[in-house]
């Protein structure tokens, strides 16, 4: 037990707080897409930097991960990253209901990634009265190497990392899309500040 | 008399929650379950009247505990208060036969407005 693991109160409180965001952020989906979203309870981890990568790179038939940053005030920061499976890949266009053409799938997932993101991150941000800004969504083919390098290019330090996992199903089409969200060890700290003052409430 | 009440909720904090928005004379008595399974014994051993119910939980869910209220003919007011959002939950929850759909999270104003509306205040 580290500075940066949670508490049961706080984990507890974090969950609480995430089943609100994705509850709106499913909800989100499910109209852009007219469709219904099947929601699982959200998985909340402590994981080390050489564990994340490969769990990162075990998922399979991973076809393609969207990365976005983002950041909010008193510290709290963090990665998104919304991995696709390789099935889903044809998929995307028909539910997005793009003509052939009009995007690439390129395009097409990171159009789906940041609304997925945004919603989520801001209905979280304003629960604990913060707000959040983003960088601009990235692409990375799934490539093991790709990933490597794109997490160890980011600012944060990576030890230790809290791994958010939520998992979105669309029913109909058996699409299915895994939110990690990795919170950097700073930020963790941050964040159990945020989780004890709501605590405090109660 | 204040009617016996359950309190479905995988989080403590969301059954906290549930709790301080109650009328202050139904607080005492309220119990609470952590989960469907749970859920489904107290409502069955206990004459449970009012029953306020998470949908997202690990295990028997709330959609499952709604069909085990079907299932057992337990008459009982249900009160889903969930984050699963979406219009088709929402009308599913009611199909099987919930009161009402509350979102979360629960306001206090918002829960008595709703236990008015249907005669239990």
């Amino acid at each position: 037990m580290s500075e940066f693991h949670l508490t049961e109160d706080q984990q507890d409180c974090l969950q609480e707080l995430i089943n609100i965001a994705m509850g709106q952020a499913s909800d989100q989906l499910a109209r852009y897409l007219d469709t219904f979203v099947y929601l699982k309870v959200p998985s909340i981890e402590s994981i080390d930097a050489k564990d994340l990568l490969q769990t990162l790179s075990q998922q399979q038939n991973t076809m393609a991960v969207v990365s976005q940053g983002f950041f909010g005030y008193e510290g709290i920061r963090g990665e998104a990253l919304l991995s696709y499976q390789e099935e889903d890949s044809g998929r995307i266009g028909d539910l997005l209901g793009y003509e052939p053409d009009e995007l690439s799938q390129d395009e097409q997932l990171i159009d789906i990634s940041s609304i997925l993101t945004t919603t989520f991150l801001n209905v979280f941000a304003r629960q604990i009265d913060n707000q959040m800004s983003y960088n601009a969504p990235k692409l990375l083919p799934s490539v093991q190497n790709c990933l490597s390098e794109h997490l160890q290019e980011m600012t944060f330090n990576w030890d230790l990392a809290l791994k958010i996992n939520i998992n979105y199903q669309v029913t109909d089409y058996s699409f299915n899309c895994n939110m990690i969200l990795l919170i950097p060890e700073t930020a963790i700290i941050n964040i159990k500040k945020v989780l004890d003052r709501i605590l405090a409430e109660f | 008399m204040s009617p016996s009440v359950l309190i479905c909720d995988d989080s403590n904090m969301a059954r906290k929650q549930v709790l301080r928005s109650l009328p202050e004379q139904w607080k005492t008595s309220a119990q609470t379950a952590n989960n469907g399974a749970e859920a489904l014994t107290l409502l069955r051993d206990n004459s449970i009247e009012v029953l306020f119910l998470d949908l997202t939980m690990p295990g028997i869910d709330g959609i499952g505990v709604l069909q085990g209220i079907k299932k057992l003919n337990l008459n009982c007011s249900v009160f889903v208060i969930s984050a699963d959002i979406q219009p088709e939950m929402q009308a599913k929850v009611k199909a099987l036969g919930a009161k009402e759909f509350i979102r979360k999270p629960v306001k206090p104003d918002v829960l008595i407005n709703h236990l008015q509306q249907h005669g239990l205040l």
